[in-house]
């Protein structure tokens, strides 16, 4: 993109708020060509403005701090060059919380998707009320993370929750679920409680499975399950490719062990169980119970290229196994 | 199961009596699912109406002695709900509005527009989908300090001006989905791409539109995060709010209080869900977002 298109861009503030009709009198006599080009960078410009302010300023900036000792607070802080880089490779803290963040990661990303299937196979049965089912199914997906985190914490209290009820009538004694070591076991299970997500999506893709390939495969004399593994499997496979993808990203950067915590301050990222501190717990504490903005930014740039290296590691490794199914008609 | 026990007559009842049992079969474990996924709202909905005593004490108790239904009204007066719950609404609703506007305007410039760069602009939109916001909000935030805009709700207006790259993707899709006679033929008549896209194009995008605002809205009444780092315990919204001040003064919380409140800052989501979901199913779908 050149500078003169940016200008162009500017030149027009592309807000939603420049509405009506446009004089025919003012406009200059350019060929088309040129003005769709104009017309282009003149509706696109609201997002590239935003994505220059809003993402890639943010980021640039914490890429400086993360190379300085900036707390916010005292005037003397200072270039410090790989410093904080060098202390995090060095804090055992940090390997903890981000290998528990990837154990975290590869355990819920799978399991959910597994999850979401297994339900889209249940609901796309000829069964009796399917769509309330489906309904009620995908409720949970719905609920916002704070009344996630709430319902979960009072199911699994200790004294008053209900899992622990059930355990009482089998002879089990009371688990305290929300501590240590079980605290991991309830944030997967608010990941899989929201698989009614993944179940929807997963749910327009079977039903797109073409007809006449189940029937062949059925006269072909192949089980049920082979059919699925076979034809259903690699047919949903981009929108499955599509949920690891953003499911590990919504995994790494979830505040689901926040929401889980006892009330505690700054806003209980001191009160996050040891097995749920996960990498951005980590983040959230250097942040704002030290105030170690600049060691924080250092963190946040190492998962940042993280992220970007396991997205194309999946990319890569996904390439051959991944099916589009490139339907001629499906270009109305 | 009786049905499986039945002494086989003739290989058709035979068959009949294990497709019955393959249908219990069926019911009894899509029932049963359902019952664990309505299990924790329900519980949620249970504890609003126990006594703070039934919460603490072991073992548990099922069910309230008596239905505590004040629960809900004290809800009310323990904290500024109404206030929290206005804060949440003109947050989401600003953002929501605007985002649905700025985004189906890119997403028209994507779909039907061209200009050098446009191929690597929409790999970049499509990349920044991908990209972790909690990575981007911690910095955001202090800049937004530095600027002021801490404790306003400027910053939803500048996220919302600004686009979301997901909801843009929608628009484009659904736009380039449009037939290429409807703009050619106000082309002719002199019409300007701006006139085009409000006229022609955005009053037919309802499905999308409204997929979009419900996205948008619901999204922003959910996100904790964002109003507990920019905005103070006054303007912050109802998220934060049922998440923190549910505590007397002494500082300990009222759990039955807080379950109470929670349920009616989540009934809302789920009614707008219900109520939309035909209308945002087919805007889904229509899109190609599948």
């Amino acid at each position: 993109m050149t500078a003169d298109q940016i200008s162009t861009a500017l030149d027009r503030p592309g807000t939603t708020a420049t509405s009506g009709p446009a004089r025919l009198a003012d406009r200059p006599r350019t060929s088309m060509t040129a003005r769709r080009h104009r017309a282009f960078y003149m509706f696109t410009s609201p997002w590239i403005i935003g994505f220059l302010l809003l993402t890639v300023t943010p980021m640039a900036y914490a890429l400086w701090l993360s190379f300085t000792t900036f707390d916010g607070i005292s005037p003397n802080w200072r270039y410090v060059g790989l410093g904080n880089y060098r202390e995090l490779m060095n804090d055992p803290v940090t390997w903890d919380a981000l290998g528990r963040t990837g154990l975290f990661a590869v355990t819920s990303v799978p399991l959910s998707i597994i999850a979401g299937l297994g339900l889209a196979v249940l609901v796309n049965r000829p069964i009796k009320a399917r769509g309330l089912f489906r309904t009620l199914l995908y409720l949970p997906a719905v609920v916002p993370p704070v009344g996630a985190g709430l319902a979960f914490k009072f199911l699994f209290d200790q004294n008053s929750g209900a899992t622990n009820g059930v355990l009482t009538i089998f002879g089990i004694d009371a688990i305290g679920w929300l501590a240590d070591p079980y605290a991991r076991y309830v944030l997967l299970m608010t990941v899989l409680w929201a698989a009614g997500n993944i179940m929807i999506i997963s749910l327009a893709g079977l039903q797109d499975v073409p007809r006449e390939l189940h029937e062949a495969a059925r006269i072909d004399g192949a089980s049920s399950w082979r059919t699925f593994r076979s034809i259903t499997i690699p047919l949903l496979s981009p929108v499955l490719l599509f949920q690891t993808v953003t499911g590990m990203i919504a995994s790494v950067q979830t505040i689901m062990p926040l929401l889980l915590a006892p009330l505690g301050d700054t806003g209980g990222v001191t009160t996050v169980p040891q097995s749920n501190y996960l990498y951005m717990m980590h983040v959230f504490a250097q942040y704002f119970a030290l105030g170690r903005y600049g060691y924080a930014s250092a963190l946040l740039w190492v998962l940042f290229v993280l992220i970007l290296i396991a997205t194309g590691l999946i990319f890569k490794f996904t390439s051959g196994a991944v099916f589009y199914n490139v339907d001629p008609e499906a270009k109305k | 199961m009786t049905a499986t026990s039945l002494p086989p007559k003739s290989s058709l009842t035979d068959v009949r009596v294990r497709v019955r049992a393959k249908r219990l079969v069926l019911y009894t474990v899509l029932v049963s699912v359902t019952g664990l996924f309505l299990g924790p709202f329900g519980w949620l909905i249970l504890s609003g109406l126990k006594t703070q005593g039934e919460l603490a004490a072991s073992p548990v108790h099922w069910l309230p002695e008596v239905f505590q239904w004040h629960n809900f009204a004290d809800a009310f007066t323990q904290i500024d709900f109404l206030g929290y719950a206005r804060n949440s609404l003109i947050i989401a609703l600003l953002y929501a509005t605007l985002v649905t506007l700025s985004s189906a305007w890119v997403g028209f410039g994507f779909a039907r527009l061209d200009a050098p760069g446009k191929k690597v602009l929409f790999g970049v939109l499509l990349g920044s989908m991908m990209l972790p916001q909690m990575v981007t909000l911690l910095p955001t935030y202090l800049i937004f300090a530095k600027l002021g805009m801490v404790d306003t709700y400027w910053p939803w207006v500048l996220w919302g001006l600004s686009a979301a790259p997901y909801l843009v993707f929608l628009f484009r899709q659904f736009f380039a989905g449009m037939p290429r006679e409807l703009e050619e033929a106000a082309i002719v008549d002199g019409c300007g791409y701006t006139s085009i896209f409000w006229r022609i194009f955005l009053p037919q995008s309802w499905p999308v539109l409204s997929a979009s605002f419900i996205i948008a809205f619901t999204w922003t009444w959910g996100d904790y995060i964002a109003p507990q780092l920019l905005l103070s315990t006054d303007r912050t919204t109802l998220a934060v709010a049922v998440m923190t001040t549910y505590v007397n003064d002494g500082g300990t919380p009222v759990p039955e209080l807080q379950a109470a409140a929670s349920v009616m800052y989540v009934v809302p989501i789920l009614l707008i869900f219900l109520v939309a979901q035909r209308g945002f199913v087919a805007g889904m779908s229509t899109s190609g977002l599948k």
